[in-house]
Order: structure tokens, then sequence, then C-alpha cells
């Protein structure tokens, strides 16, 4: 009994299909990571082409919707097909929304001063880093269709969580110390919010791979962080 | 979950020297809609047509195991088939209506089974038959025309208000709609919906979008074995079986 279907071009399209969500994930990796790097350099030449990178995201979405709308008209997949369109379906919902939080980063940086304090620059890379190594890990899983390390991302948001908190305390140090600070650290504190909320995004993929793989859903509460104490 | 109304247990069924069944264990809920999907030739008609006992009249049909309908054996030499056959009504893949009225299509099994002993008796069990089958309405001005005339969906509709006539607790359906258009199609799956409130149902079909939208349960054959059975959602989420998953996605060489 063989693997494939027996209509050839219905296995092209599922196969387009993981494909368009993968290079749209490859490029929301890119966007979340390059806004890190304008944050954390304040660099803010850099933040117009991370912004306008978010429209090729969103094309990518609507592409992923017509070739979706076009295989459950076509094909009527059942079982894993199914699941593997509904999953696709789900996934380029939460990568738009990371390319949304990564441009609504590279926004604020262009009131940043150039002379933030390094550790509380260092706290939020790390959180950034975090972030950015939990989307490709969840990118990886899926293109390696991997349970156990899709299993491991959806674990690592409490360390997101947990980064979350030390960088918004940071944050919150700096503000408290001068209250001229109030603008760039209300910006800041978004920055960490985004992140945060990007790390959630990747939580979900990571159960919308989980479910793809096994047909079930992950069993139990998400874990949770220190963040939600903040 | 309903109650077992039918239970097969390791039912084997032989033409001659060929195997079709191969210990098939297969419990069907009372008042639900049970599909049954495989393959061509994989032995889906030859268990429902061991339901009613159909392959009694193949000379070189054996059948080993047994099917019980409320814990009795139905293939007990004691037991009456006319009876069996009165108890579990059948839908054909082509609509088969007799050579002769609307009405008689209706009353020939009522007659047959000495039931409806008076001309209104008779004539409420047809109304009534034909009701249920959806059909009433569109033919209750034209009861003396042949049955012949109607229309493919509508035929297929009269073969059911037959089927019903009798007041069965079964009925099986051997892929009814594949002859149909989609209109007629939708009418006998809203049909199938409604009959179950009152009938246990068995459907072939090579449909699967048909299994999914009338089915509670769905069995999965392949070359004469049953090889997955279980509530029609999960068979078509998430099967247990690679088979399973293999023929319903379309995987099947």
């Amino acid at each position: 009994m063989s693997n494939e279907h027996t209509v050839k071009s219905y296995e092209e399209e599922l196969q387009y299909l993981k494909d368009s969500v993968i290079q749209m994930g490859s490029l929301t990796e890119a966007q979340l990571s390059d806004s890190m790097d304008a944050v954390i350099k304040v660099d803010k030449d850099s933040t117009d082409k991370i912004i306008q990178s978010d429209e090729k995201v969103n094309k990518f979405r609507s592409k992923i919707d017509t070739q979706i709308m076009t295989l459950l008209v076509k094909r009527a997949p059942m079982a894993i097909d199914l699941r593997e369109t509904i999953s696709a379906l789900k996934i380029s919902q939460d990568l738009e929304r990371i390319g949304d939080l990564s441009k609504s980063n590279a926004k604020k940086v262009k009131p940043l001063p150039l002379d933030l304090p390094e550790e509380l620059l260092g706290n939020l890379k790390r959180l950034g880093d975090l972030v950015t190594k939990q989307l490709n890990d969840v990118l990886d899983s899926y293109v390696n269709q991997n349970y156990d390390k899709a299993k491991e991302v959806w674990k690592k948001d409490e360390q997101v969580d947990d980064l979350t908190f030390i960088a918004m305390n940071s944050v919150i140090d700096f503000l408290s110390k001068d209250k001229k600070n109030l603008d760039f650290s209300t910006h800041l504190i978004f920055v960490t919010k985004n992140l945060e909320r990007a790390g959630d995004h990747i939580t979900n993929i990571a159960e919308i791979i989980c479910y793809l793989i096994k047909g079930e859903y992950l069993k139990g509460h998400r874990p949770k962080g220190k963040e939600t104490e903040v | 979950m309903n109650e077992i109304k039918i239970k097969s247990k390791n039912l084997n069924v032989f033409y001659g020297e060929k195997q079709a069944l191969f210990d098939v264990n297969l419990d069907l809920n009372e008042k639900e809609v049970t599909a049954l999907i495989g393959p061509s030739g994989c032995g889906k008609s030859t268990f429902i047509r061991c339901i009613n006992r159909m392959n009694d009249v193949i000379d070189i049909c054996k059948v080993s195991g047994s099917i019980e309908m409320d814990g009795i054996d139905i293939n007990d030499k004691n037991l009456d088939v006319v009876s069996l056959r009165e108890r579990v009504g059948m839908v054909f893949q082509k609509p088969n209506p007799f050579p002769k009225s609307i009405y008689d299509n209706v009353s020939y099994g009522p007659n047959i089974h000495g039931k409806g002993e008076t001309k209104s008796e008779l004539d409420e069990i047809v109304e009534n038959s034909l009701k249920k089958a959806a059909l009433w309405e569109e033919v209750k001005d034209r009861l003396d025309e042949p049955g012949t005339s109607l229309s493919g969906g509508q035929q297929q509709r009269l073969c059911i208000a037959r089927a019903i006539s009798v007041n069965p607790e079964v009925i099986l359906m051997d892929e009814p709609c594949s002859a149909l258009d989609p209109i007629a199609t939708a009418k006998i799956e809203e049909l199938i919906d409604e009959l179950k409130k009152t009938y246990t149902i068995v459907i072939v079909t090579h449909s699967m979008a048909q299994a999914v939208r009338v089915s509670q349960k769905t069995g999965f054959f392949h070359l004469g074995k049953l090889i997955e059975v279980g509530k029609t959602e999960k068979i078509f989420k998430n099967p247990d079986n690679k088979m399973t998953q293999d023929y319903i996605t379309g995987r099947f060489g």
C-alpha cells in the first residue's frame, strides 16, 4: 500500500500548501528577529524595511487562505489531510499575528533614546532571543512532523513568561528612576508585552502541530510562568 | 450509545471456494445509522446481505459464525426467513419499483404479510409509508400511475416507502444514492436522518462524504475483513488504522 495519493495533483496541492506555510514561517521568523535587532541596537534606519515586510507576510496569509478554500472545495480532505489543511489555516493565522507584533515592535524603535541601560537591553534581548528560538523550533517541528519537539516548545512558554517578568521589571525600574523616561518606558512595555504575546501564538502553533500529528489535543493546562504576576 | 440491535460474531462467508468475509465481529446499534465503506469487492454488501439472509438464494454460499438480532441467531434453521425479511427491509443501488402502480408498490408487502386486511387499513398504511418516505405530497394525486413513471429519486423513495410499509425494525441500504442526482441524494439523506428515529439503518456507500453526513458509526472493510469500526467522526478525523486512513484519504493504490 502506497503513502501517496492516487491523485497526484492532490498530493502536489497538499505539499504546495505545506511549503507556503513554511515560507511564511521563515519570513515571519526573519521579521521577528530583525525587529528585535532593531530594538536592541536602537537601529532606526532598519525599521521601515521591517514594517514593509509585514505586507509580504499578509500576502502569504491571503495566498494560503485561497489554497485552503480550493483544497476544501476540490478534495473534501479527510483524516490526516483534513488535519493538515485546517492546521495550515490556523498556523498561518498565528504567523500573521506574530508578524503584526514584530511590525508593532519595529514601530516603537524610532522614539527610543540611544542610551538605554545595558541591563534593560540585555533582558529584552534574552526574551527576544528565546521567542525567536521558540519560533524557529516550532517551525522545525512542523517541517519534520516532530511531536516531541512541538511539545517541548509548548512547555518552554513558561520560560518566555519568566523572562517577560524579568524584562518588564527592568523597564519599570528604568521608569521609576526618572519620570522623564515615561514615554520610552511605555514603548518598551509594549515591546515586552508583544514578545510575550508572540510567545503565546507560538504555543498555539505548537498545540496545532501536536493535534496535526496525533489527532488529539494536548491534555492539561498550558504551563504558566511569572509573567501573569506582572 | 444506543442498545445493540444486531451483533455479528466471527462471521465467515464463502461463495464456493472463495471466502468473502473473514471473522467479522460487528455490532449495529439500534436507531442509529451505520455506514459501511471500503473498495469494491471488500465484502460490505456481502455483510448486509447476511442480515436478511439474501445469501440463502445463492446455492454455493455458506455462512459460519452468527448474526444475532435482539439476541436471537437469525441463521437458526427454525427461524422463518419470510418473517425475518419483514423485520429487515432492503433498498438497493438502483431503484427497482415493481411494474405496478405507486399504490400497489407500497401495498404489496403488507398484502403478502397479511397486514391491512381492509381497503381503508391498507390505504392508511400506503399513505403513512409514503409520508414517512417523504413522497406523499408528490404522488398523492396519482397513486394509480406506474411506479416506473416517477423520477429516479422519487422511485428510490418509493422503494423506501415499500420497505417501511411492513413496519420493519432494520433497513439495509446498498448504495441507495449512487444512481441519483445531488438533489435527490440530499432528499434521501434527509430522509435517512428522519428514519433513524424509528429504524436501525445500515448503509453501504462509496461516498465518504455521505458516510460522514448520514452515519453515527462507520466500519471499513478490506478484502473481506472488517479493518476498523468506530464513531464516524473519529474514523474520518483520526482513524486508528493506517489502511483506513489510506482508503479515506485516497491513498489506496
